[in-house]
């Protein structure tokens, strides 16, 4: 009587739709269900979201939206109760930003490099730390900021650092998100992002001229055919 | 078979409790002076009374209380109320409770004024005096009260004894024969001894908050160790892995010879886990996690970030990482959805400085190490000042595309008259 009462229970939530992001139900494989960026066009090139159990990467130059496009799967996990750690070896997150594109920072673990975070010495203990977090299980999405860090820095870590995350991580419910200046790593069934920065709107003219955002375009380098086109407003 | 201590000049508190202790874990205390001890199974020990109330005697001279009086009895009234009566060593034999007590004032039993005086004037004595008197006239005159009384004159017993429970310690220690030095066989060491001491406070319905871990090294110094997670937790995995992870961080001078582990014990916390959020973490395994993660937190660069009330730009401070209920904590922000996606400053710390090239007041070269180029676009001044009570800033702020591409934010230090990059907007 009680299991049938619930499995009508589980049936009416899974129909309903109660949370954006139910939790998961008896017998249900987490590494099923991809992670949402709440972003319609983007998932829709990502096939649902960032898969779990997977190394995914967003990578691009200089103001592409790298950092805007994780912040939204971020700010919808931790809304809706899941931790997030992100990385960061460089130190380049900034909490105001984070918390206006609506991350709940309390539900983020952050790890923040030293100044030496950019050479290979540093990046070491930023690997290490992503292994102890993916093996924790305890985060739904490990985010690693590789960007700004000098391509040579990334490529003298042993040649097996990224094949042992997706091995550690193939067992577990978390996707590891890399962003990068450039392609690092993916898993074999993971997302590879590569943004380009469109062209910035501004509006009014001097001195009341404002900036307005960025539209960036996004293309699933992998598949390679599909793009998508992202708007970024400016915090100001 | 019951004894029954009385001290006519009190030892120090709990002195006597624990003396009763060393023949049986049922004593029942009544008081600094008083203690009363159930006697029973210990035949093949003691095989007669009087061996065992001499086993009492002796150790209690052997603790110096040569004025100790020791009763035995097959009730608990007829041994305390013999032992309050008469000095050394008495036994009752069963069936002789009223005849040993018969002689005894009536003071002993413990009675309030009025009653002592009505007995004084009836006449009455001794406790042979109560006892021979019929429990239907007593109960006649004196309600209830009478026949209890009488029952209690001619040591008969009305109430069970209560044994005062001993106040728990959760703490283990283990002596080794030789030495260890390393963490591996101490790893094993610590399971030994974690496992029972965990499961009994599990037994107890309790966790433990926090525990140290004191090891005795072989020049005699200690090596304390107090471990206190975010969680009170009574797993024996997680406790030696924290232990572990914290020695490693602070591993001790000179070789183990010996170590304890104290428990500081709190209650069991119940959590109600809730059918539509998501499963939250295990608090054992965070605080597992936050351990391992010890080269970080040690130097204050792990935690969740906290926005500080102040309009200074780029403050924050990093709290402990200890996420509490999805409900309270999220405040209702799951409900309303996050915002649509926004550029993020990636931001410079510190921020670096620059060179700027000003053309009609407003940037028109950028030169920051890497970041360089002409600015083909910008939005700025906004001027933002504040705590000029504190350490005073003022700052000029521009948003600024550059011709190589990027965009970036950067500022005038009005005070010092100098150019920063705080960040690239991403």
């Amino acid at each position: 009587m009680a299991s049938a009462l619930k499995n009508a229970l589980e049936d009416l939530l899974r129909s309903r739709r109660l949370q954006a992001d139910e939790p998961l139900l008896r017998g249900e494989d987490p590494r099923g269900r991809a992670l949402s960026t709440g972003i319609a066009g983007l998932d829709e090139l990502l096939l649902g979201g960032f898969p779990r159990g997977q190394i995914s990467e967003v990578h691009g130059a200089c103001s592409s939206g790298r950092t805007a496009l994780v912040f939204a799967l971020v700010a919808r996990l931790t809304r809706a109760g899941s931790l997030v750690a992100w990385v960061d070896p460089g130190d380049r997150l900034d909490p105001a930003s984070a918390a206006h594109a609506g991350v709940h920072l309390p539900r983020m673990l952050w790890l923040r490099g030293e100044r030496r975070g950019r050479d290979t010495g540093a990046l070491l203990p930023a690997v290490s730390a992503v292994g102890t977090l993916l093996g924790s299980g305890l985060f739904e999405a490990v985010v690693f900021d590789l960007a700004g860090i000098a391509a040579a820095a990334r490529q003298r870590l042993p040649g097996t650092t990224w094949i042992r995350l997706q091995r550690l991580l193939e067992d577990q419910p978390s996707a590891l998100v890399l962003i990068a200046d450039g392609h690092v790593s993916h898993g074999p069934a993971g997302a590879a992002l590569a943004m380009k920065a469109a062209v910035p709107r501004w509006s009014g003219t001097a001195p009341a001229r404002l900036l307005r955002g960025v539209g960036a375009e996004v293309r699933e380098a992998r598949r390679g055919l599909r793009g998508a086109t992202v708007e970024l407003q400016a915090c100001s | 078979m019951f004894g029954a201590l009385f001290a006519p000049v009190p030892p120090p508190d709990g002195a006597l409790l624990d003396f009763a202790r060393e023949f049986t874990p049922r004593v029942q205390s009544l008081g600094p002076a008083e203690a009363l001890l159930d006697l029973h199974g210990l035949g093949r020990v003691w095989p007669t009374p009087q061996d065992l109330a001499g086993a009492l005697l002796a150790a209690a001279h052997g603790r110096g209380w040569r004025d100790l009086h020791v009763a035995l009895a097959w009730t608990r009234v007829a041994a305390l109320v013999a032992a309050r009566g008469r000095d050394g060593l008495t036994v009752v034999p069963p069936g002789q409770e009223a005849a040993t007590l018969a002689p005894l004032p009536l003071d002993l039993l413990d009675l309030d004024d009025e009653r002592r005086e009505l007995f004084r004037r009836w006449g009455l004595g001794t406790l042979g005096d109560l006892g021979a008197l019929p429990a239907r006239g007593l109960a006649e005159r004196l309600g209830v009260e009478g026949p209890r009384l009488r029952r209690l004159a001619r040591g008969e017993d009305e109430a069970p004894l209560v044994p005062t429970r001993a106040p728990e310690t959760f703490e283990s220690t283990l002596e080794l024969e030789w030495p260890i030095d390393g963490l591996e066989p101490l790893s094993f060491l610590l399971a030994r001894v974690l496992e029972p001491l965990c499961a009994h406070l599990k037994d107890r319905g309790r966790r433990a908050a926090g525990m140290e871990l004191d090891l005795g090294l072989v020049d005699g110094r200690r090596h304390r160790r107090p471990l206190r997670p975010a969680a009170p937790s009574a797993e024996a995995r997680t406790w030696r892995t924290l232990m572990l992870l914290d020695l490693e961080s602070h591993p001790p001078p000179e070789a183990i010879q010996a170590f304890t582990i104290r428990a500081q014990p709190t209650p069991a916390r119940t959590v109600q886990f809730s059918l539509l959020d998501p499963a939250q973490p295990s608090p054992e395994r965070l605080a597992e996690t936050m351990a391992r993660l010890h080269e970080w937190t040690a130097a204050g660069r792990a935690g969740a970030p906290a926005l500080v009330d102040t309009h200074r730009p780029g403050a924050f401070v990093m709290e402990t990482f200890a996420p509490g209920p999805v409900g309270a904590a999220a405040g209702g922000a799951a409900v309303t959805g996050p915002p649509g996606p926004r550029l993020a400053l990636r931001a410079f710390r510190p921020p670096r400085p620059a060179q700027v090239a000003l053309h009609a007041g407003a940037p028109a070269f950028l030169s920051a190490g890497s970041v360089r180029g002409a600015v083909i676009d910008r939005a700025g001044p906004w001027r933002a000042s504040g705590d000029w009570w504190d350490v005073a800033w003022s700052r000029e702020e521009w948003d600024v595309a550059l011709a190589a591409g990027g965009l970036y934010r950067i500022f005038r230090d009005r005070l010092r008259d100098e150019w920063f990059v705080e960040g690239e907007l991403d």
